[in-house]
């Protein structure tokens, strides 16, 4: 018998349990996978070291919501954490802009670029500076591209400042919520590029440490089958090896689908509301390319988010990607480790099918590498020992997230901020968390979300 | 609706988002320090009201959503405002 049985050992679920055991709750986390971090995770080749996915994280700064939460739970203590700066690099056809720690910084380095835009550039920075919930609420219905036209009419500017939010959500500006772009705006741009020491697995592994110091279980490679209700009540969860295991509350760290259809399924969850899920749509998936370069060659610009832009439009980049036209490739990231020997890029695409990626990861893996050398880092490919790629399904392999989405739901204005998602009404002691409850994106908005839910049941454990 | 209705209406809803007890939620309670609402639970919570009530909140009056008080008077004064259009049409 738990207290809360948790499913998915993704960032959120983890900071989630911690939070629960650490008030005397007995806790069971339940991971498919062999390792704990879902997204948030490294691994070896040959040498090089890569992060999966996740390549750093924000929100961080002395009053920062995750350096609150890795404080309490202790992350601090196990793993250094370091920023690096600039956390972001934009680069374009005609510019070349830095995201400092120094935000007086930045604004002027945007307002050398554009100056035309100059003073509108200013006060569009200070909206992000401490703003009060109130500002997210006018913004409801807005898409970031509507925040954008307020403030400024040079398209390359807008564009600039949209592709870090694109990489960073797998949405269009002209999609994306205003509301979720101002939040990755803050947290990954103007307080973002914080890293671990020994990569990104270093924040699961001790968030881990700390839960079983806790007193919580966690299992790997313990799939759960079922979420079982009564009387619109949950009562525990069926687990593929070890059966049905009784618990009070259940925490879904899982995808949504898999949640709702598959665990749960029609018969509890009804017709209108899974078909008003069908309607939904999620992220794209990723592209992720792992390089590894010779001792005779250093990668440029080491630890930054390096965002290139080979052209302006990024609705179109996204039209056509979703059209699976992938030869142009219109916007990516480019991550180099400290070390300056192996880098991470990273590229949004949907999930089209297996087939299509068994016969053209090869090719899309040459053709990127290609484009970064022409973009960024002249002679790559002659010092390339190392090269792999994680495909939309390979995401979907390690964490079962529908289509390999990079980011859960799309995170738009309609899809933003839905309750059921996040508790559904008509299920007593479900809880989702993480980034398909569409509010919160990218690791520090899961691991927000994981420490709010937390509070939630035990606000509810206190009513009781 | 009677206001007091409103009122119940608007604790409940609070309640769910929030996590809050209902009785815990008086008239007076801020959702922003006293309820810790963030600024997703401030949508959740201004979506729900629009829907429940069938009401639109204009830009304006968004900074008038702060407390359970506030929240029934600017439902009262937009449902009022809709059934003088309502009447006038």
């Amino acid at each position: 018998m738990y207290d809360v049985v948790i499913i998915g050992a993704g960032m959120s679920g983890l900071v989630c349990g911690c939070y629960l055991a650490k008030a005397g709750m007995k806790v069971l986390i339940a991971e498919q996978h062999h390792k704990p971090g879902g997204y948030c995770t490294s691994f070896k080749r040959q040498g090089f070291t890569f992060d999966a996915a996740a390549h750093s994280f924000g929100a961080y700064r002395e009053d920062g919501i995750v350096r609150k939460i890795f404080n309490d739970l202790e992350v601090d203590k196990r793993t250094k954490i370091q920023r690096v700066d600039p956390s972001d690099v934009i680069m374009a056809p005609d510019y070349k802009i830095s995201f400092w720690a120094d935000l007086d910084k930045t604004i002027n380095d945007f307002q050398k670029a554009f100056s035309d835009e100059s003073k509108n550039i200013k006060i569009f920075f200070s909206l992000f500076v401490n703003p009060e919930p109130i500002f997210f609420v006018r913004m409801r219905s807005w898409t970031f591209k509507d925040l954008l036209d307020k403030y400024f009419t040079n398209n390359k500017l807008k564009a600039m400042l949209s592709l870090p939010l694109y990489g960073n959500s797998g949405v269009p500006p002209a999609m994306l919520s205003a509301c979720m772009g101002a939040q990755i705006f803050i947290e990954f741009l103007l307080d973002g590029g914080y890293y671990p020491e020994g990569g990104m697995k270093s924040l699961p592994d001790a968030l881990t440490v700390k839960f079983r110091e806790l007193g919580g279980e966690l299992r790997l490679s313990c799939a759960v089958k079922k979420i079982e209700v009564k009387d619109g009540k949950v009562i525990g969860t069926v687990l593929e090896k070890d059966g049905f295991v009784l618990s009070r509350y259940v925490v879904s760290n899982c995808d949504a689908r898999q949640t709702f259809f598959k665990l749960l399924g029609r018969k509890v969850v009804g017709h209108d509301f899974l078909s008003r899920m069908n309607n939904m749509i999620p992220s794209l998936s990723a592209f992720v390319l792992y390089l590894g370069v010779d001792k005779f060659y250093n990668l440029p610009e080491p630890g930054s988010n390096v965002w290139v832009l080979p052209q302006y439009d990024l609705n179109k980049a996204y039209s056509l990607v979703r059209k699976g036209k992938l030869n142009s490739i219109g916007g990516y990231l480019m991550h180099v480790y400290p070390d300056r020997k192996s880098l991470l890029s990273l590229i949004p695409v949907p999930f089209i099918n297996r087939k299509y990626w068994n016969n053209n990861k090869e090719k899309l893996l040459e053709s990127f590498i290609k484009r970064i050398e022409i973009d960024a880092v002249p002679g790559l490919s002659e010092h390339i020992i190392y090269k792999d790629a994680a495909t939309p399904p390979t995401l979907h392999r390690y964490t079962l997230n529908y289509k390999g989405a990079a980011f859960g739901w799309a995170v738009t204005p309609s899809q933003l901020a839905i309750p059921d998602l996040r508790k559904p009404s008509f299920i007593q002691g479900l809880y989702l968390t993480g980034n398909w409850t569409t509010q919160g994106v990218g690791i520090s908005g899961v691991i927000y979300v994981g420490y709010d839910t937390a509070k939630l049941i035990l606000r509810k454990e206190k009513a009781c | 609706m009677g206001e007091n209705n409103i009122g119940k209406e608007i604790i409940s809803i609070i309640s769910e988002v929030s996590g809050f007890d209902e009785e815990e939620i008086t008239p007076e309670t801020n959702f922003f320090k006293d309820l810790e609402i963030d600024s997703i639970k401030a949508i959740e919570i201004t979506v729900a009201i629009e829907k429940k009530f069938k009401i639109s909140i204009r830009d304006e009056d968004v900074p008038n959503i702060t407390t359970v008080k506030q929240s029934v008077e600017l439902v009262n004064r937009l449902l009022e405002q809709e059934s003088l259009v309502g009447a006038g049409s």
